[in-house]
């Protein structure tokens, strides 16, 4: 009787999966993080965790790594759709082709970007074997860096394609009718994609954008095999303190972790309440 | 409604404490015979570091297959990263009240084992009733005490260990041999040193020797946590550090993330020195042909730190009399001579090879050593203790906030 019900009868059952997982551990996260259940609880470990540089270093790299893997991704993502629409031979492999890595786990793409960039890496030998430079080690350091080039080439890897499909079925519901009634009316083909396509597309931008940028700000695998000792991504930083053999920094691995889902809902929120 | 919740926990953890004190209590009572019989057709969930294959295969194998044919019981190999996730199941476990835990043994020391001790996760006081316990010296205070906490019957030693160094004889002929030489070798050879960055295990080793160092020897720093000594020792120690970093890989603007990094980068000979807690997985590595056979591991003439690892079992264990019977059977002198040889593992014995049968006797006589191994009676000339958790935690927190930044 799926469907025929009330809507939210409909929905009980996805709603209690979501409540008591997602919902239940957040609020287990969220207890964890006043010291519940360990004697005197507080906002000791809060106030701890912001007073403290390091925390704010890793979330000022967490947010350079989420906001470059967005905006990359986006802009390649949206470049890559609008060239695929288009009908040219070998469309269907070029398609096939582009969306391969979406099914490559994230920790395996990491390898390889390991594998490829580092200085021990792919390019590194062969550049030294060509002669470009004195040895593997002078090629510049791409993974391990201060500015996250590893982790941000990583994202970019595996997001633009995930991007580009939405786009891609997001254009196809729409059809060619917007652009050529634009057209008929005497828009030119740049003025039409700007002024009518690129609109039409924006919220499916802006949903597929929060989605790359929550992943890549919350996520430990990629940092954690890419990144710097420090500062770390705020995801290794929480994970380096619930490991920590000092019980007293649990609560403050709670606290890193509640942290990161406040920056993430508030900063998306805003994201779409900018578009309306 | 906070105090109500804690006050809840805190009846839930008495009431699952009662429950399983209970539990183990009536194994305490039991003849050894008794505690064979409650556990043969069990099965026994051991959760380990799982860093090595070899290690692996000899638990999961070895240790495995006899528990299945003497015992039928089954043992479940959970491999970690890091211990302190186990450490942590236990402890959620316990504030949650379950008294039939998931994980019956853990492969621990140091600051795990004092965390478990502490807040009551560990069983204790069963040890004696292991009958090749026997074999062990508990006298010994370098198996006495694990990272200077008292082991007091709450866990059983496996494995001894010492931190050696390593070199490629091809790259590196004269490698430093001691503290102060490798300071001047790595000014000399920049950007050929690195070491993972601590809260790593061994990184944070490594900078212990740096701390002893400075202190003069390990004698100011044996005993409990002093924060005027820490102090005098740590701001020297943080000054040469910092004082090297723009020598090392990367000119020390990032470390290596881990041992397994540094190991990498040794075989990829973007560093020229590499160092181990366990010498012998230098060999292990020539024979897997990710080392050359011309590396070699070396002591330090000032002495290099050595501890202990144990098997514990946490006081909400589901399967204590299987774990039981798998501790003694991983210290029986076939046991730990099966982990000594080369080509398994090349561990340390724990146990007193006399107090053995003749066999395992003449077995360590006779126990050939990878060449690229140091060999234990080199290396252990000059061993130094580890220091007491209190310490080794400041260490790593100093070193995080004045030289990692």
């Amino acid at each position: 009787m799926i469907g025929r019900g009330h809507p939210w009868l409909s929905l009980a059952p996805a709603l209690c999966v979501i409540a008591v997982l997602f919902g239940g551990g957040l609020v287990l996260g969220l207890a964890g993080s006043f010291g519940m259940g360990r004697g005197d609880a507080g906002l000791d470990a809060w106030i701890a965790v912001l007073s403290e540089g390091r925390v704010w270093r890793s979330l000022g790299l967490s947010l350079w790594i989420a906001f470059a893997s967005t905006a990359l991704s986006c802009v390649i993502g949206l470049g890559a759709a609008l060239l695929l629409r288009r009908r040219f031979p070998g469309q269907g492999m070029a398609r096939l082709l582009f969306q391969i890595n979406l099914t490559i786990p994230h920790a395996v793409g990491a390898l390889g970007i390991l594998w490829l960039l580092s200085q021990s890496g792919f390019l590194a030998r062969l550049s030294a074997g060509a002669g470009l430079i004195d040895g593997p080690a002078g090629f510049p350091a791409l993974t391990q860096d201060r500015f996250a080039i590893g982790i941000i080439a990583h994202y970019v890897w595996k997001e633009v394609p995930f991007i580009g499909l939405i786009l891609l079925a997001n254009m196809q519901s729409l059809g060619d009718d917007p652009e050529s009634a634009a057209r008929s009316l005497g828009a030119s083909p740049f003025g039409a994609m700007r002024l009518v396509l690129l609109p039409l597309l924006w919220p499916a931008l802006i949903r597929a954008g929060a989605i790359v940028f929550a992943f890549s700000f919350g996520a430990w695998e990629v940092p954690v095999l890419l990144g710097q000792s420090a500062p770390t991504a705020l995801p290794v930083l929480a994970w380096q303190r619930f490991t920590d053999p000092d019980l007293a920094a649990r609560p403050e691995a709670m606290a890193i972790a509640m942290l990161i889902a406040l920056v993430s809902a508030v900063l998306i929120r805003a994201a779409f309440a900018g578009r309306e | 409604m906070k105090r109500m919740m804690a006050g809840l926990g805190g009846a839930l953890i008495l009431a699952g404490g009662m429950a399983h004190a209970q539990e183990g209590d009536a194994l305490l009572e039991m003849s050894w015979d008794e505690i064979v019989e409650t556990a043969r057709g069990g099965e026994v969930n051991v959760f380990m570091w799982g860093g090595a294959d070899n290690i692996n295969a000899y638990v999961s194998d070895y240790i495995g297959g006899l528990l299945e044919d003497e015992y039928d019981i089954t043992l479940n190999r959970v491999p970690l990263s890091d211990t302190a996730e186990a450490v942590n199941i236990v402890l959620g476990e316990v504030e949650a009240g379950a008294t039939t835990g998931a994980v019956d043994m853990i492969w621990i020391n140091g600051e795990n084992f004092r965390t478990m001790k502490q807040g009551d996760l560990a069983w204790c006081g069963y040890v004696e009733k292991l009958p090749n316990a026997e074999l062990v010296n508990f006298d010994n205070p370098a198996i006495a005490n694990d990272f200077g906490t008292p082991v007091e019957g709450c866990e059983v030693p496996w494995s001894r260990v010492q931190f050696a160094f390593a070199h490629d004889t091809a790259r590196t002929d004269a490698p430093p041999r001691s503290i102060p030489e490798l300071l001047d070798w790595i000014a000399a050879n920049p950007g050929r040193f690195a070491y993972p960055a601590p809260p790593d295990f061994t990184g944070a080793a490594f900078v212990r020797h740096v701390f002893t160092h400075v202190a003069g020897g390990p004698d100011a720093l044996i005993g409990p946590f002093d924060q005027a000594g820490f102090d005098e020792v740590a701001d020297e120690t943080w000054e040469i550090l910092n004082g090297i970093e723009p020598h090392l890989w990367r000119e020390g603007t990032t470390y290596p993330t881990s041992i397994t990094q540094l190991q990498q980068m040794f075989a990829n000979q973007e560093v020229d020195l590499f160092f181990t807690y366990d010498p012998a997985e230098v060999g292990t590595a020539v024979v897997n042909g990710i080392f050359p056979e011309t590396a070699r591991s070396y002591g330090l003439r000032d002495g290099t730190l050595a501890n202990t690892n144990y098997m514990v079992i946490p006081v909400n264990a589901a399967n204590k009399a299987a774990a039981m019977v798998t501790q003694t059977l991983l210290l029986s002198g076939e046991a730990q001579l099966e982990k000594a040889q080369a080509e398994v593992w090349g561990a340390a014995t724990v146990i007193e090879p006399d107090r053995a049968s003749d066999e395992v006797q003449a077995g360590f006589a006779a126990l050939e050593r990878h060449p690229s191994v140091v060999s234990i009676e080199d290396l252990g000339q000059a061993a130094l203790p580890e220091l007491q958790a209190d310490w080794t935690s400041a260490i790593e927190d100093g070193w995080i906030d004045n030289v990692g930044n």
